[in-house]
């Protein structure tokens, strides 16, 4: 996928079919397959390498473009950890590999998708095959409110850290920390929701407006064909799965 | 020909008990440019939230009064970071969006959006990621932003908070510019030093209410300076000891008039 810009509306599908696979086939195997599906995405937005160069000879880090999948992989592992602890103390060992193995699926599709999806070219896809441009935007910000609260928490922990304020240590200080990061970024943002909302009012996106695409994202009949065929898949194995031969 | 009409106007935000407005008279005629000084929570901001029909229409509260449009509005808020749609990666797009939204045919966008670019000296910022801009660059960007939907009425709150000197020179000359053009400007600002250059009149505003209107002449009033809305000259002078009328500019000190 290196390279390539897949269609909005594509990468969508594939985030949708991805965790209903993980949920419907049966796990480990199946859920094992889609997490592996999952986490490579996670590297490769924006993972492209330097000319010349290859992952065989130099280390992987040494390469600017793996960093951003890495850490994005390194997210998608962390953010389900904790889902993972959890399933243990209530289930026994194989319902958590399973229930654990489709919760990171789901996890690590999202953080591809949040990286991978470009909100204006999905604003501009939905407006193309005629949704509502306030409908589409509020879709898309969705994706990128992501990113923007990430930036603005780092902000606001850099400006506690200068107020002397640590984030790390133990558990106590760790939780002071969240307390001074927490109530300043929701208030913040529900603030900036305000005015953000009188600013694209008065820019026009109200319902009911027919937006000009400017740039609509082309959509290869192949890839609308490869969407058909990716929900086409996941009809099949729900039908296999609970119809023809239900698993246990 | 009048592009804005406030008669007897009264705005109260929500679940408040007191008016932020409390009847407020005004008329802005097209190629005008009103300015609204006042003190800090004065009622400029919400005048203009009215006068944009964002109050209460969007925001909420109770409106008493009437307000009356003859044009499309336009509004520049303080804040540019939160003005920005997130939905573009250049400036160009960004200020597409507003045009995009009014569904004009491409090329008029185009058109627009290039001149908006033009005007407010962002062309070789095109390209640019608006979220690496500068607080000034990305004030610019959203002034631009509203001027290419070509609204007959344009509301500035605190436009030139976020420029250096230069920038907020270029400011005042364009809505110069903008009112020869015959659009209708409603200014709120605390750059008094500003206004006798920009303004045709001044709206004094006291706790949500008109205290006076007049010609610039007004920021060298005694009271407007007592109040801290003289200009820097005029209340230099009166700090001064020096006998009223107090001059309005520099170039007035200068010349030895008021």
């Amino acid at each position: 996928m290196t390279g390539v810009r897949l269609h909005p509306f594509t990468l969508l599908t594939i985030a949708a079919v991805l965790p209903a696979l993980a949920w419907i086939l049966p796990a480990p195997d199946g859920a094992a397959a889609t997490l592996v599906v999952a986490l490579v995405l996670t590297l490769t937005p924006g993972a492209k390498l330097t000319p010349g160069a290859s992952p065989g000879n130099a280390s992987l880090w040494s390469f600017p473009g793996w960093r951003p999948g890495l850490v994005r992989l390194r997210t998608a592992v962390v953010t389900a950890a904790p889902f993972w602890l959890f399933l243990l103390l209530l289930h026994d060992v194989p319902t958590t590999i399973a229930i654990g193995l489709r919760v990171t699926t789901m996890v690590a599709t999202f953080v591809w998708l949040v990286a991978a999806l470009d909100p204006a070219r999905l604003v501009e896809a939905m407006v193309a095959a005629g949704w509502s441009a306030s409908v589409a935007y509020l879709l898309a910000a969705t994706f990128s409110a992501v990113p923007v609260l990430k930036a603005r928490a780092q902000r606001i922990v850099e400006a506690q850290r200068c107020r002397g304020l640590s984030p790390r240590g133990g558990i106590p200080a760790r939780l002071r920390a969240l307390r001074a990061l927490a109530l300043p970024l929701v208030l913040s943002a529900l603030h900036e929701v305000d005015e953000r909302a009188l600013a694209l009012e008065t820019r026009g996106l109200v319902p009911g407006i027919r937006r000009t695409p400017l740039a609509p994202p082309p959509d290869p009949a192949a890839e609308r064909a490869a969407r058909w065929a990716l929900l086409l898949v996941c009809l099949v194995a729900l039908v296999r799965r609970f119809i023809v031969q239900p698993f246990s | 020909m009048k592009s804005l009409t406030l008669d007897r106007a009264s705005f109260w935000y929500a679940a408040t008990q007191s008016p932020a407005l409390r009847a407020v008279s005004l008329d802005v005629a097209q190629g005008e440019v009103v300015a609204l000084v006042g003190a800090l929570g004065a009622g400029a901001s919400t005048l203009l939230l009215v006068a944009a029909d964002l109050a209460p229409r969007v925001i909420g509260g109770r409106l008493e009064g009437s307000m009356t449009r003859r044009d499309r509005s336009g509004i520049v808020l303080p804040t540019p970071w939160t003005q920005i749609s997130g939905m573009a990666f250049t400036v160009w797009d960004e200020v597409a969006f507003g045009p995009a939204n009014l569904g004009w045919p491409t090329h008029e966008i185009a058109r627009q959006v290039n001149r908006a670019l033009e005007r407010l000296e962002l062309l070789p910022l095109a390209s640019r990621d608006p979220a690496t801009l500068s607080g000034g660059e990305l004030q610019r960007v959203i002034i631009a932003a509203i001027l290419a939907m070509d609204p007959g009425l344009v509301l500035f709150d605190e436009p030139a908070a976020e420029l250096d000197a230069a920038g907020a020179a270029m400011l005042w000359q364009l809505i110069r510019v903008l009112a020869r053009e015959g659009k209708a400007v409603l200014l709120a600002t605390s750059a008094v030093d500003a206004l006798p250059d920009v303004a045709d009149r001044v709206v004094w505003l006291e706790d949500g209410a008109v205290r006076a209107v007049g010609t610039p002449d007004l920021l060298a009033d005694g009271a407007a300076c007592d109040a801290g809305l003289g200009t820097s000259i005029a209340t230099v002078w009166r700090a001064g000891g020096l006998p009223a009328p107090y001059p309005l500019t520099v170039a007035h000190a200068v010349r030895g008039r008021p």
